[in-house]
C-alpha cells in the first residue's frame, strides 16, 4: 500500500520516518473533521441569518405576541392556525397567491421562451432587441409599477385609451375587482418575463446547430424542430425556471402592494399582502407569523413536487 | 437518382471566397468524393448541395432543374452528419423514424396532445415499424433500437444516423465526414460497409472527407478541392496516375508522389547532382525540350539497391528514415550520397524522398544506397505552376 505523509508533520525537524496521514489519532481525528471546517463558515451563516429566524418565526406563529407589545406575547399553541383555517378571507388570499403564482409563472415561462427563441435567432439589430427585451428586469419595481399606473388609469391610461380607439370597452383595471388580478398579473409577467428570457437563451445557444439541421433534413418545420431538438434541451432549464418564478410569484409583494395594496374588496390580496397587513395594519404578530409558516409550507410542497418530477424526467433520461 | 450540375457556384462570406467557381457535372448513382484538406470548402459545397447554405452566385441542378433556392425536405436528400447529429432524447427506433414521422405530419398535429398521440401512434404503425426493423437489421441495429443514442459506442450512432438516412429512402445520400469521429478498426470496417451500402441501394452519394485513402477507396469519382478551387475531377485512377497540379500529386496517396526537380533534355533527365538518366522507350512526355521540370514518381515506382549496385538507371542516395509497415517498408531518402550533403540539407525536408518497398528491409539511417526509378508511367509538372505538363510518345520511340 502507498505510503501517505502526514501534512501534519510537515517541517517538524525531530521526526524523520514520515507517518501515514490518519495512521495517529490526532491525524484520523484531522481528516474526519476537515469536511466540516471547509463548511462550517457557510452553515454559521445559515444557521444566523436564516435558521434562527426561522425558529424564530416558527415560535412567534405559536404565541399571541402584538406588534405594539412584541416581547410579551404567549404561547397559544396552534390556535393562530386553526382559526386561519376557519377564516375565509385567509382561504381567499390563498386561492389569490396560487391564482396569481400559477398565471405569473406560465404567462412568463410563455414569454421568456417566445422572446428567447426570437432573439436567438440571426438578425439585424439583435443585440439592440436583446439589451430593450431585458429592459424590464433591469427597472426598479417601483419605477415600474408607477407605469403600469398610469398605463392602467381608468379615464387618462394609454389601455383603455388604445381599446376605445379600436371600438373596445374600458375597464377600470385596478379597481375593477374582475380585472385588478389580471392587471397585476400582467405587470408581474411583463416585470419578470426577461429573467425567463435569458435563462432559456443560454440553454438554447448550448443546442447543436447541427440538431436543428439534421432536422430540416428530415423535413421538419419550426414547430417541430422547436418541439423536436430544442424543447427537450430546454426542459430542464425550464423546470428550474418555473421553481424558481413559483416561489419568487408566493412572496412577491411590491408590485402588488404598489399597485393596489390587495383590492379592491381583497380581489388581489395574496398571502404576503395578507402576513403584512395582519403584522403592520392589524398588530397580529404571531397570527402573522403563522400566515407566513403557511407559506413556506406551500414554498416547499412546490419544491418537493419539483425534485419528484425532476427526478422521474432525469430517470427517464437515463434510459 | 439526380444528375447534379454545379453551374459556376460561388460562395462569399463577407469578402471571404470560400468557394471559386465550382463546375462539374456528375453523373446518376456515383459515390462522388469531395476531397480536400481542411478548411478547403468541401463540406460548404456539401451544404450547399444539401440547401442548408446558401449559395452566392451560380446555378445547383438536379436533373437540370435549378434548386438553388429549394428547401433541403423538397430536394430529396438524406444528410449523415460529422456528429451524426443523433437526436439525444429519442431512442434509436423514433431517431430512425424521425422522417417517417415528418412524412406523415400534418399541420393540425401541432396541437399539443394530438402532436404526443400522432408521434405514438407513427411509431407504432405497423408499416413504420416494418421499415424501421428492415433498416436496423441492415445496420445491425436491431438490438439497440429501445436505446438512447448516449448509451451506443461511436460506430454505432454513425450507424444510426446512417439508418436515418436510408429510411427515406431518398435519391441521393450527403454524408460530412461521418467516419472521422471512429478509430482506425472501425473506420475501415465503416468504408467498407458504405461501399456495401452504395452498391444495395443504388443511389447517388456525395461524401466529404480530408482522408484520400476514404476517397480512393470508396469513391467513383472524386473532385478535388484547395482552397476552394476545384483542382482535379476524375476517377480514383486519373487522379492517382494522373495529378492535375502538385497539389493533386502530393495530397493523394501515402506516401505522397515524389517531386525531383530535374532539367529535361529530349528524352533525358538530368538532375542537378550530375546523374542522367534516359526515358524508357514508348515513355510519354512533356514536347516542349530542354527545360526544368518538376519528375513526379510514386513511391511504389522507386526500388532501393545496395551502394555499391551502380548502374546507368540508378541514382545514387541516403536514407533519413526507414519505417517498416509490416507489409511493406516505407524508406525515406534523399538524392546523393551523404558525403555530398552539408548538415543543414541532411536535415531539411522539402527534398525528401521516399519509396515503397513490399516486405521487410533492413537500412541503416544515414548509409548510402542507390534507387532505380521507374520511369514507364511518371507525370510531368511545371516548376513555376505546378500544373501537369501535356505529355506525348514522340514518333521516333513508337
Amino acid at each position: 500500500m502507498k505510503e501517505r505523509v502526514d501534512v501534519t508533520d510537515v517541517g517538524t525537524p525531530t521526526r524523520t520516518t514520515p507517518r501515514a496521514l490518519g495512521t495517529t489519532p490526532r491525524g484520523q481525528r484531522g481528516r474526519r473533521l476537515a469536511p466540516y471546517l471547509f463548511i462550517a463558515a457557510a452553515a454559521v451563516y445559515l444557521l444566523l441569518l436564516t435558521g434562527a429566524p426561522l425558529l424564530d418565526g416558527l415560535w412567534l406563529s405559536l404565541t399571541d405576541t402584538q406588534l405594539l407589545n412584541p416581547t410579551e406575547g404567549a404561547f397559544i399553541g396552534i390556535h393562530n392556525y386553526s382559526s386561519l383555517f376557519a377564516d375565509a378571507e385567509f382561504a381567499h388570499a390563498l386561492v389569490v397567491t396560487i391564482v396569481y403564482s400559477t398565471a405569473t409563472v406560465l404567462g412568463s415561462l410563455t414569454v421568456g421562451t417566445v422572446a428567447a427563441v426570437a432573439m436567438n435567432g440571426a438578425f439585424r439589430g439583435r443585440v439592440l432587441a436583446r439589451a430593450i427585451l431585458t429592459f424590464p428586469w433591469a427597472v426598479p419595481s417601483v419605477a415600474a409599477v408607477l407605469i403600469f399606473s398610469w398605463i392602467y388609469n381608468k379615464d387618462s391610461g394609454v389601455l383603455n385609451q388604445a381599446l376605445s380607439s379600436v371600438g373596445l370597452a374600458q375597464h377600470g383595471w385596478l379597481v375593477d375587482p374582475t380585472w385588478s388580478l389580471f392587471a397585476v398579473t400582467l405587470a408581474s409577467v411583463w416585470k419578470v418575463f426577461p429573467f425567463v428570457m435569458l435563462v432559456v437563451l443560454a440553454a438554447l445557444q448550448a443546442v447543436p446547430e447541427e440538431l436543428y439541421e439534421a432536422a430540416r433534413v428530415d423535413g421538419a418545420d419550426a414547430f417541430n424542430r422547436f418541439r423536436t431538438v430544442a424543447l427537450p434541451f430546454l426542459l430542464p432549464t425550464l423546470r428550474v425556471t418555473a421553481l424558481l418564478m413559483t416561489i419568487w410569484s408566493f412572496r412577491r409583494f411590491e408590485i402588488i402592494w404598489l399597485l393596489t395594496q390587495g383590492g379592491p374588496v381583497g380581489s388581489t390580496n395574496s398571502l404576503v399582502i395578507s402576513v403584512y397587513r395582519e403584522a403592520f395594519v392589524n398588530s397580529e404578530l404571531g397570527r402573522s407569523a403563522a400566515m407566513g409558516v403557511v407559506g413556506l409550507v406551500l414554498s416547499t410542497i412546490v419544491t418537493v413536487i419539483f425534485f419528484y418530477v425532476d427526478r422521474g424526467a432525469a430517470r427517464k433520461e437515463a434510459l | 437518382m439526380p444528375r447534379i450540375r454545379f453551374n459556376g457556384i460561388t460562395k462569399t462570406y463577407g469578402d471571404h471566397e470560400v468557394i471559386k467557381t465550382f463546375s462539374a457535372d456528375v453523373p446518376d448513382n456515383e459515390f462522388l468524393v469531395l476531397l480536400g484538406p481542411s478548411g478547403c470548402g468541401k463540406s460548404t459545397m456539401l451544404r450547399m448541395i444539401a440547401g442548408l447554405t446558401d449559395i452566392t452566385a451560380g446555378e445547383l441542378e438536379f436533373d437540370g432543374t435549378v434548386v438553388n433556392g429549394t428547401e433541403p425536405k423538397e430536394r430529396d436528400i438524406a444528410f449523415v452528419f460529422q456528429s451524426y447529429a443523433l437526436y439525444p432524447h429519442l431512442t434509436v427506433r423514433a431517431n430512425i423514424a424521425f422522417p417517417l414521422l415528418m412524412s406523415r405530419f400534418k399541420p393540425y398535429h401541432h396541437l399539443p396532445v394530438v402532436n404526443t398521440l400522432m408521434r405514438r401512434r407513427v411509431l407504432r404503425d405497423p408499416d413504420v415499424d416494418a421499415q424501421v426493423r428492415r433498416v436496423a437489421a441492415m445496420m445491425e441495429l436491431t438490438d439497440y433500437l429501445d436505446r438512447r443514442p448516449r448509451t451506443l459506442s461511436g460506430g454505432q450512432r454513425q450507424r444510426v444516423a446512417v439508418g436515418r438516412a436510408l429510411i427515406r429512402e431518398p435519391s441521393m445520400y450527403l454524408l460530412d465526414e461521418p467516419l472521422s469521429n471512429l478509430d482506425a478498426i472501425l473506420r475501415s470496417q465503416m468504408r467498407a460497409e458504405i461501399s456495401d451500402l452504395h452498391h444495395r441501394v443504388g443511389k447517388s452519394f456525395v461524401y466529404v472527407t480530408h482522408d484520400q485513402v476514404e476517397a480512393m477507396t470508396m469513391g467513383t469519382r472524386i473532385i478535388v478541392l484547395n482552397e476552394g478551387v476545384i483542382q482535379q475531377y476524375g476517377t480514383p485512377k486519373e487522379i492517382y496516375d494522373s495529378p492535375a497540379n502538385t497539389f493533386v500529386a502530393r495530397f493523394i496517396g501515402s506516401p505522397p508522389m515524389n517531386l525531383i526537380r530535374c532539367r529535361l533534355d529530349g528524352r533525358s533527365l538530368r538532375f542537378p547532382d550530375g546523374v542522367t538518366l534516359k526515358l524508357p522507350e514508348g515513355c510519354a512526355s512533356p514536347s516542349a525540350p530542354d527545360r526544368d521540370v518538376l519528375l513526379g514518381v510514386r513511391a511504389e515506382k522507386i526500388s532501393v539497391a545496395p551502394s555499391d549496385a551502380v548502374a546507368s538507371d540508378t541514382m545514387p542516395a541516403h536514407i533519413i528514415v526507414s519505417e517498416y509497415l509490416g507489409a511493406e517498408t516505407v524508406v525515406a531518402f534523399k538524392l546523393g550520397r551523404r558525403a555530398d550533403q552539408t548538415e543543414q540539407d541532411t536535415v531539411a525536408k522539402h527534398d525528401l524522398q521516399q519509396a515503397r518497398i513490399p516486405g521487410e528491409l533492413h537500412l541503416t539511417p544515414g548509409a548510402d544506397f542507390t534507387v532505380r526509378l521507374d520511369l514507364t508511367n511518371v507525370s510531368f509538372f511545371d516548376v513555376d505552376s505546378g500544373e501537369r505538363l501535356p505529355v506525348a510518345v514522340p514518333e521516333a520511340t513508337r
